[in-house]
């Protein structure tokens, strides 16, 4: 998904179009880039998101432009394939969003007359199209050029000489907006609403050309189009949120469809692109921060119950002290953005010590998926929450392909144990789904520990990264004072801390450390504290011993962490709710943290 | 001019399917078919759309999000108690000025079915449509182009043409809607259009020769999904190996793979992430849906297979839906013949019915399930068994 703008007016057009595009940020940002046009055509790109491209972006004088902004979800970003793309003479800019099936073809043809590309892009193509088309007439040149291209596309095209931008959609959004002595381009609304609320919809099959006092809608032979002008009456924030209250709860919810995406392509046959991943490997170790640490732990417990190797799992900032690697360890280093400091430098401090390395991220073409050895993409699509509920469920996703793929290469599983966790990974969307679906116990529990002033989260073995995580959600966002525990851990210190006014919850799911944690469970009411267990549907002898029973559905052990972080994302969410929390903007927190 | 579809209701006759999401969600062709709806209407350019949510919203709200994908802006407006279809459109007083277009989100409509009201007109207008089966609707009597009275589920045939539930209407009528709750104690839209036009409110009967389609029992699906698999377009984003025979418009979703020796009959959809075969036969017109597996030896025709589904090894369908996270077993044989279905208090003869198995049902291997049979969600078959009775939700048969 891209997102592109265009401007003309009679103001400089650089801070409008970038302004413009950082409305459509949410929807993608792997990279970014601006053509401002005075009497020639300046155009500047860069890998990343829009904050990144405006640090380098110098004074561009002009009062028209176009600029885009892109989210890939497969292929490499790199600034060469970035848009605009400009002509041979560098008289024309143009970027789209779309694809143009037909483009090998006329781009044999354009070689053959003599134009030079620069990159391998369909939409490189279709500006020298234009180019070879144009007699001093733009909105003629874009039209006979539509007129030889097959696909689908939303297109800005701007060029040196005429005061005015040429758009064009088919089977792709495109919204004009009228403003004051200025008209406007956008993929979306968003985009627009700083400056005007009055916007004409195209259509498929619909060209527009924008003077700074006119607005002129054909189809694409030429023939005019009355179009009705709309008024907008909501903020951006409305719509970015899609009818839920906060981004958080939308991501919550965005998590069965994530985690089958992640999932897509790589499933059955285990096409993960990381052959050989731990050819001449003895060890792994696992590096990250905060919730993205919690992963690595678990990720952990996967890599050596399911390939047995020796792992270990570090928090980045405190790697780079003791870094205690070699050539024969492979280093997976987990990060969202693919940004944070403290991991950046990890990863550099463990490809200086010769490690093998892989990236696991969720925005392509970040600094750490260029820097690894060999990455694995979550696709969550972007995050707004600043606590993270869809990046992370996709990261044990991740974790689970990635030591399947290990246990795999080192024979640890045969083909058949493969197939068995394919099938379980299959029913996880819909298991999410199903937690999702039945969350009204969640609501409840919530109104109950909303009044704490210190919760303990336990659990044992794989279960314990998601108490750790649990209680950094709920620390996060709702300012409760919580913490999580290994369960066994208990009665060497916490446990003093225990009272009729702290709640406990345990993870207690049917694996090999069931009756242990009920046995903590047991020692836990002894001291008159209130337990919630978590544990599979049906499991009636929790119900026995604990206060309050929140159900998941019965999967393999390996797959509960993945459920139950559902259920915790879904307590903290409702506890902060009912306390009335920024839950969006919790203090002091930022979503990607770019700074030691 | 905006538009306001109604989302809020479960859909309890359609049930299984409607126990774990909204009748609006239910998937045909792969598509939701509130989704039908919100695309007729912005290709008649009516791109500002209110839906009113209640049962299950978040489902409805995480698909569409804003409606950007779409080309529409759509906000949502939530009907905490499904009372009526009245009340649920008094939800969004407040945001509807004007003229607007009230549609139900249930039913399958494209652009030309909405086209008569499309824009703004001086009456309030019905979108009239003639029905093979009347007395399941409201049926209208018309008197010229003016609606004298619509009758709700007639027993006796008064006329063929039917009520579509869609209108075009101004605010005018919410002191209406609020007139009609107070003394007459009725909520739906229907008894307010009644009242209106006994009050001597012109409301015009436009007739309408685009697609309605509406699902009143859940093998309905199966109608409905041979009807939407008409326009099938060919698209492959997936893999198809070698020796795979297709014939026919078949659309195979991303990440999908279609194992050697498979026979495929179009129109079939198939959704991403899918695995298929070896040795799969699948017949027209038949929709599998996201990340389904079926399992060598298999045989699926005209049925309707729902997401994150696994059937196993030479099993039959035939005019069989599966609801979503069903896992089967092996030798599993659901075929189709004349049968009676048996609901609460009526019984229907279909002409050919395999079975309707609701969602997360797990079923072990060889298992049989006769024509006609109803199985609620999440049930559990232990192996050997023949079913031949309906099955109510959660329950265990071993």
């Amino acid at each position: 998904m891209c997102g592109i703008v265009g401007y003309v007016g009679n103001e400089q057009a650089r801070d409008i179009l970038l302004a413009a595009l950082k409305r459509l940020e949410y929807r993608g940002y792997d990279s970014a880039g601006i053509a401002v046009v005075d009497k020639t055509v300046q155009v500047h790109k860069s890998v990343g998101n829009i904050a990144n491209m405006e640090k380098g972006l110098p004074e561009l004088k002009g009062t028209r432009g176009i600029a885009h902004t892109r989210w890939a979800t497969h292929g490499a970003p790199s600034t060469k394939n970035a848009h605009p793309f400009v002509d041979c003479k560098g008289h024309i800019a143009l970027a789209h969003n779309g694809i143009i099936e037909n483009y090998e073809e006329i781009k044999r043809e354009l070689v053959s007359k003599g134009h030079t590309f620069t990159s391998e892009t369909d939409t490189e193509t279709l500006v020298h199209l234009i180019e070879s088309l144009y007699d001093g007439n733009l909105e003629k040149a874009v039209r006979a050029a539509l007129k030889k291209v097959r696909g689908s596309f939303a297109i800005v095209v701007v060029d040196k000489d005429e005061n005015k931008i040429v758009g064009a959609r088919k089977e792709s959004p495109m919204v004009v907006g009228v403003g004051q002595k200025a008209n406007y381009i956008a993929s979306d609304v968003p985009a627009l609403l700083k400056y005007t609320n009055r916007v004409i919809y195209l259509d498929d099959g619909e060209l527009v050309v924008i003077e700074p006092n006119s607005v002129k809608v054909t189809n694409f032979d030429g023939k005019p189009i009355k179009k009705e002008e709309h008024r907008i009456e909501w903020t951006i924030e409305d719509a970015e949120k899609g009818g839920y209250a906060h981004f958080m709860l939308k991501e919550i919810h965005e998590q069965p469809k994530a985690i089958l995406d992640t999932l897509i392509g790589r499933i059955p046959d285990m096409n993960l692109g990381l052959e050989n991943l731990s050819r001449d490997i003895s060890k792994v170790a696992l590096i990250a921060c905060g919730t993205a640490y919690h992963a690595a732990m678990e990720g952990k417990y996967m890599i050596e119950r399911l390939a047995n190797l020796p792992s270990s799992a570090h928090i980045a900032s405190e790697f780079r002290f003791s870094p205690s690697v070699d050539p024969g360890t492979l280093a997976i280093v987990i990060s969202q953005s693919g940004e944070t400091l403290d991991s950046l430098m990890a990863l550099r401090e463990a490809k200086r010590l010769g490690c093998r390395t892989l990236a696991v991220c969720n925005v392509t073409g970040s600094t750490l998926t260029r820097e690894a050895d060999f990455t694995f993409m979550t696709r969550a699509g972007p995050e707004i929450g600043v606590a993270a509920s869809k990046t992370f469920s996709t990261q044990l996703v991740a974790m689970l392909l990635i030591a399947t793929q290990l246990g795999r290469e080192r024979g640890m599983l045969d083909p058949e144990e493969v197939r068995h966790l394919i099938t379980e990974m299959r029913q996880l969307p819909r298991q999410v789904q199903s937690v999702l679906d039945n969350s009204g116990a969640v609501k409840l529990t919530a109104e109950w520990i909303s009044s704490a002033r210190d919760v303990f989260f336990i659990g044992r073995n794989l279960s314990y990264p998601i108490a750790l995580e649990g209680a950094l959600k709920l620390k996060e966002i709702s300012y409760i004072h919580a913490e999580g525990y290994p369960a066994g851990e208990l009665k060497h210190g916490p446990i003093a801390l225990f009272t009729k006014e702290t709640p406990v919850i345990a993870c207690a799911v049917r694996d090999a450390t069931y009756d242990k944690i009920l046995g903590n469970i047991r020692e836990s009411s002894a001291r008159g504290t209130p337990v919630i267990a978590i544990g599979f549907e049906g499991d009636s002898d929790l119900q026995r011993y604990a206060d309050l029973v929140l159900q998941i559905p019965k999967v393999h052990e390996l797959f509960a962490p993945i459920l139950i972080s559902v259920v915790f994302q879904l307590l903290a969410y409702y506890v902060a709710l009912s306390k009335g929390c920024p839950i969006d903007m919790p203090r002091n927190l930022a979503k990607s943290v770019t700074v030691e | 001019m905006k538009a306001v579809i109604l989302a809020a209701g479960e859909g309890l006759r359609l049930r299984p399917f409607t126990a774990n999401r909204p009748k609006v969600m239910i998937k045909i062709a792969n598509k939701p078919i509130i989704e039908y709806v919100v695309q007729a209407l912005v290709a008649n350019n009516i791109r500002d759309i209110e839906i009113i949510v209640g049962y299950r919203k978040e489902q409805i709200m995480t698909y569409f999000g804003d409606g950007f994908k779409w080309g529409a802006k759509i906000n949502y407006v939530s009907q905490e108690k499904q009372l009526g279809t009245a009340h649920a459109l008094y939800q969004a007083r407040t945001r509807l000025k004007g003229r607007f277009l009230v549609l139900p989100g249930d039913n399958i409509i494209e652009p030309e079915t909405i086209k008569p009201v499309a824009t703004e007109m001086d009456d309030w207008a019905s979108i009239i449509a003639r029905s093979t089966t009347p007395s399941k609707y409201g049926v209208v009597c018309l008197e010229g182009k003016p609606i004298k009275r619509i009758v709700e589920k007639p027993d006796q045939e008064i006329s063929n043409l039917v009520s579509t539930g869609i209108y075009q209407l101004s605010d005018d009528i919410f002191p209406q809607i609020e007139a009609v709750s107070t003394h007459l104690k009725r909520n739906d839209l229907t008894s307010v259009m009644q009242y209106c036009i006994d009050d001597g409110k012109r409301v015009l009967g436009e007739m309408t020769e685009g697609r309605w389609i509406d699902a009143v029992f859940p093998w309905d699906i199966l109608n409905l999904n041979s009807e939407a698999l008409k326009g099938t377009d060919v698209s492959r984003a997936g893999k198809i190996e070698s020796n795979v025979y297709i014939n026919g418009p078949v659309s195979l979703g991303e990440g999908s793979v279609i194992r050697s020796g498979t026979y495929i009959q179009g129109p079939v959809v198939v959704g991403k992430g899918c695995d298929i075969g070896p040795n799969v036969v699948i017949m027209a017109p038949t929709t599998l849906g996201n990340n389904v597996t079926v399992n060598p030896f298999t045989e699926i025709r005209s049925s309707v297979v729902m997401s994150d589904v696994n059937i196993g090894a030479h099993s039959v369908l035939s005019h069989t839906v599966l609801g979503d996270g069903c896992q089967i077993g092996s030798h599993f044989s659901s075929a189709s013949e004349k049968a009676r279905i048996i609901l609460e208090n009526e019984i229907i003869e279909v002409d050919h019915i395999g079975s309707i198995i609701g969602d997360d049902v797990k079923v072990g291997n060889m298992v049989s399930v006769c024509s006609g049979i109803i199985i609620g969600p999440n049930t559990r078959i232990a192996s050997h068994k023949q079913i031949s009775a309906n099955l109510p939700d959660k329950c265990n048969v071993v």
